[in-house]
């Protein structure tokens, strides 16, 4: 597959490298030459220098054989005239923009066929506040992820001292059989796809999959807490923290929220019913312990400095909070954050490198989410008439080393798989894999080779 | 640095080399010539050493290659891929002393054409195909072959394409490396077959065509005749060589796009257009010169003096006829295109036109700012602005051509050289030409050189192909020091 992408910052970077490394035709476009020359020495992409939104340079990279354009540069103009041209030169084109102003995304007409023919439009900021919800669903979790529409859940949570799980072999609980499975295991900076054999160890992030409607129940066996969160402190009142505010207000929870500038905070009230909108710095130690922050369960830092963000969530941690949620731009940070004691982190980036690389997947795959360190993913997909995988009993089937069935999904069944269950056409699958047997998965997932 | 990445990829390099000697293997059956278990042990031995390393280096340490791993990857993959081309010379006692078939090796990968044989037709067949074909594979690179038929490098296939594609800027025709290498070892194929058929059809014996094919394309410059091209004193097969000699050292590129459908492509390039002219002034300037005084007949000045500009410019190394005997203008403008060479991404050696025309273009830039003290000016390349970066790299590479050619001339006039074979022996080893002035002049050859000498200017041979950064990248202290 032949793709252009347009924008080499962190976004387009990201998403050229993933691409790349699973051998799909990748072309890159940005303006300078700086990150240019980065990409071009750090990946076998076709670079070329110039603006998107140039009919020549768009024409040189060539956009009339390529397959799909993404547009993913800071700026979402840039993106919406790339993705104009590009529909002219070549109306077939898969195209995939990164728009972040809300008054735009209000304008569904705009995106549609008759004009600008966005297929799939990315808003990494709503992308980001509903991960954030997800994670105050279940406090204890550090990440949960929706699947199948938030009828199936993938639910990370840290493994203590002191829960059932600990030094336990997989196979050992035949009583949650069918209930839960465990689909990866992240173990230092490594990830495993875990067989029967493998135990779990203190301190493992595990990922589970789970039913919605019995959540209660499952997170009950794994000595996790669900509850909605009772106090909230949302430091910044920026679009992440207004949207965030706003939707909690709707859900009439507590909330607090704290920002710098007197204008924006009198624009906060006017706007937002319940929620308490207090003036002042998030860093102030004082402010935080005059808010009783050692009260809360949650605060999340969403101010646009992400320094201030680690150094605010570090100080509430300090004074008590339960759990605090940091939002960090730059990629490279997430992995030092828990090295520093910040348990969760949200990245309006990484929500967008995700959100789009949902929609590049060749074949029938629904949606990818990468695990921690992006060395495993969990794929959502539809299982084909002619693939390799149905109509037998799983033990049978010759998944790669590496790549396991989580859930399947018929209609309005969901069936957490065990050696006998059987994959019938059509049926959703949600696969965890490491991210080196993708390429072996997929040819599995598309087509059987046929024999004649 | 990764070691073991490093041999890895050398062995499989080696793998390559050793499977490639059975095409002189079949040859060598079929003419039934005295080579055969030469050919054979070769195979086996290289194709094992190759084999052997491959297996002792699983699990390299990383997958990924870095700037310096390239760099000792390419200049190293070259001097094995020398040695193990010794083998079919030394076995088959054609070339019994080791420091002659090194040279002789050496000479076919990079493309030179110097030879130290002084009576070729006395070969076997089977070997003379394997020295002809040494020249097919080190033209459009042993590495870049690697590259397009291994699909895993990724990412550190580009830093090995830019190590050994002679060119200052790397031009990459399809996103990914490995279809890039792929997509030009295919034109390269094709242009190749076509001249063989050209060759043939003419008259030319198969074997012939075919051995030579291998040398016109990589302008490598072998002739199974010990008097080169001259040897069939044929004007068809003149004009043909001329044609496929000027087409190899056009950017390979520009042929890729030709293909694809772009007719005017050549006219419409600047470096191909002033490579083209430089070309055309130079053939007119030696015709008139040679007119009268050496050919009676236009037509026949016109055609030699198209050949021999046309072999040397390419830096091939075919020879029409004695340019020694010719006046000194002519010898003088050839030695001229011996530094010029060909186009930058082509198979021919030397400075490569693009980098003399910057340099120049630059030189001028200096001047207009004498005259407009406040003038901002970019300087440009066929429309598209040139990055400081590139000008100083070319900058420091003409410097460190000068530098090596007036190095290495003092130690081949040391041993005892005259003056005009010590800068001609060094500037055709250096831009991988082949047959210079003097005693190493068109109808002679390099046995007699001193055996430094041979060692010297087989260093340059390398240097000239790998275009100097990356042989003295792995020879710099810097490159050594954790």
């Amino acid at each position: 597959m032949k793709i252009i992408i347009i924008g080499a910052g962190e976004v387009g970077f990201h998403i050229a490298q993933r691409l790349s490394e699973e051998s799909q035709d990748v072309v890159l476009i940005d303006r300078d030459p700086q990150q240019i020359k980065r990409v071009a020495e750090n990946m076998d992409v076709h670079v070329f220098l110039g603006s998107g939104t140039s009919p020549r340079i768009l024409k040189d990279a060539g956009i009339n054989n390529a397959d799909m354009l993404v547009a993913a540069t800071d700026i979402d103009e840039i993106n919406l005239i790339a993705c104009l041209m590009a529909k002219t030169f070549n109306p077939y084109l898969l195209k995939v923009a990164r728009v972040k102003n809300e008054e735009y995304l209000q304008e569904g007409e705009l995106f549609g066929k008759d004009l600008l023919g966005i297929d799939h439009v990315i808003n990494p900021q709503s992308e980001m506040v509903n991960a954030i919800q997800n994670i105050m669903e279940i406090p204890s979790a550090s990440e949960v992820i929706d699947f199948v529409g938030g009828r199936v859940k993938l639910i990370g949570f840290s493994v203590t001292k002191d829960s059932p799980f600990v030094d336990r072999k997989l196979l050992s609980f035949n009583e949650l059989k069918g209930q839960i499975l465990v689909g990866a295991i992240v173990r230092g900076d490594q990830v495993l796809i875990p067989e029967g054999e493998d135990v779990i160890l203190a301190g493992d992030l595990v990922y589970v999959v789970a039913r919605n409607t019995e959540l209660d129940k499952t997170l009950g066996f794994l000595d996790i807490r669900l509850e909605t969160s009772g106090r909230v402190i949302i430091v910044g009142g920026g679009q992440t923290g207004a949207a965030l505010a706003k939707r909690m207000d709707r859900a009439k929870i507590s909330v607090k929220i704290i920002e710098k500038e007197s204008d924006r905070c009198a624009g906060l009230s006017e706007m937002l019913q319940h929620v308490i909108v207090i003036n002042g710095d998030g860093t102030d130690k004082g402010l935080l312990e005059e808010e009783n922050v050692g009260d809360v369960d949650f605060l999340v830092a969403a101010t646009g400095d992400e320094a201030s963000n680690i150094l605010m969530s570090l100080l509430a941690k300090g004074l008590g909070a339960k759990k605090t949620v940091t939002r960090v731009s730059k990629l490279s940070y997430i992995p030092l954050m828990s090295a520093i004691g910040i348990d969760t982190v949200v990245s309006p980036r990484l929500s967008a490198v995700r959100a789009i690389l949902q929609h590049i997947r060749p074949g029938k795959i629904i949606s990818v989410v990468p695990l921690k360190g992006e060395q495993a993913e969990a794929i959502e997909a539809e299982a084909l008439e002619t693939s390799d995988i149905v109509d037998m009993p799983l033990s049978k089937v010759k998944m790669p080393k590496g790549a396991i069935v989580g859930a399947i999904v018929r209609g309005d069944e969901i069936i957490i798989p065990r050696g006998d269950s059987v994959i019938r056409p059509k049926d959703h699958l949600i696969i965890f894999a490491l991210q080196t047997v993708i390429p072996k998965l997929e040819k599995l997932l598309t087509v059987k080779l046929e024999y004649f | 640095m990764h070691i073991r990445i490093i041999t890895r990829f050398i062995a499989i390099l080696i793998l390559f080399l050793g499977l490639s000697m059975a095409g002189p293997l079949l040859v060598s059956f079929l003419f039934k010539d005295r080579s055969i278990h030469a050919l054979l042990f070769s195979l086996i031995i290289t194709s094992l050493t190759g084999l052997i390393v491959l297996i002792c280096t699983r699990n390299p340490e990383s997958r990924q290659l870095n700037h310096r791993d390239g760099v000792a990857i390419v200049t190293l993959g070259w001097v094995m891929a020398g040695l193990f081309g010794t083998l079919p010379y030394l076995f088959s006692g054609t070339i019994p002393d080791f420091t002659n078939a090194y040279f002789e090796s050496i000479s076919g990968f990079t493309t030179t054409g110097a030879s130290i044989l002084t009576d070729i037709e006395s070969l076997p067949e089977g070997i003379l195909l394997w020295r002809s074909l040494t020249q097919w594979l080190g033209g459009m690179g042993i590495i870049v072959l690697s590259i397009a038929i291994l699909p895993f490098l990724g990412i550190g296939g580009m830093q090995l394409y830019k190590a050994e594609v002679p060119s200052p800027v790397v031009d990459k025709l399809k996103p990914r490396i490995s279809e890039t290498a792929k997509t030009l070892w295919k034109v390269y194929f094709s242009i190749t077959v076509v001249q063989v058929i050209l060759l043939f059809t003419g008259g030319m014996p198969i074997f012939d065509a075919v051995c030579h094919a291998f040398c016109t394309m990589p302008t490598g410059g072998f002739s199974i005749k010990t008097m080169s091209i001259s040897h069939y004193n044929s004007v068809y097969f003149d004009c043909v060589f001329i044609v496929f000699m000027l087409l190899a050292g056009i950017n390979f590129s520009l042929h890729y796009k030709l293909i694809k459908g772009d007719l005017r492509i050549f006219g419409k390039d600047a470096e191909c257009r002033v490579f083209l002219i430089l070309v055309a002034v130079f053939v007119v300037l030696i015709t008139v010169n040679i007119y009268g005084s050496i050919y009676n007949s236009i037509a026949q000045a016109l055609r030699h003096a198209a050949f021999q500009v046309s072999s040397i410019i390419t830096t091939t190394g075919f020879v029409s006829a004695d340019y020694e005997t010719w006046p000194a203008l002519s010898q003088l403008i050839l030695l001229i295109c011996m530094f010029l060479g060909a186009m930058a991404g082509s198979t021919g050696g030397g400075m490569k036109t693009m980098r003399v025309m910057l340099l120049i273009r630059h030189g001028y830039q200096q001047v207009f700012k004498i005259i407009h003290p406040h003038a901002v000016t970019t300087l440009k390349l066929g429309g598209r602005p040139v990055p400081e970066e590139i000008l100083s790299s070319i900058w420091g590479f003409f410097i460190l051509y000068l530098g090596i050619f007036v190095a290495a001339s003092l130690i081949m006039a040391a041993l005892g050289l005259d003056l005009i074979s010590s800068f001609a022996s060094v500037a055709a080893s250096m831009g991988n030409i082949g047959p210079g002035l003097g005693v190493v002049g068109p109808v002679k050859n390099y046995l007699g050189i001193p055996l430094l000498g041979k060692w010297v200017l087989i260093l340059c041979m390398l240097l000239g192909r790998l275009e100097i950064y990356t042989v003295i990248a792995l020879l710099a202290p810097a490159y050594w020091r954790k």
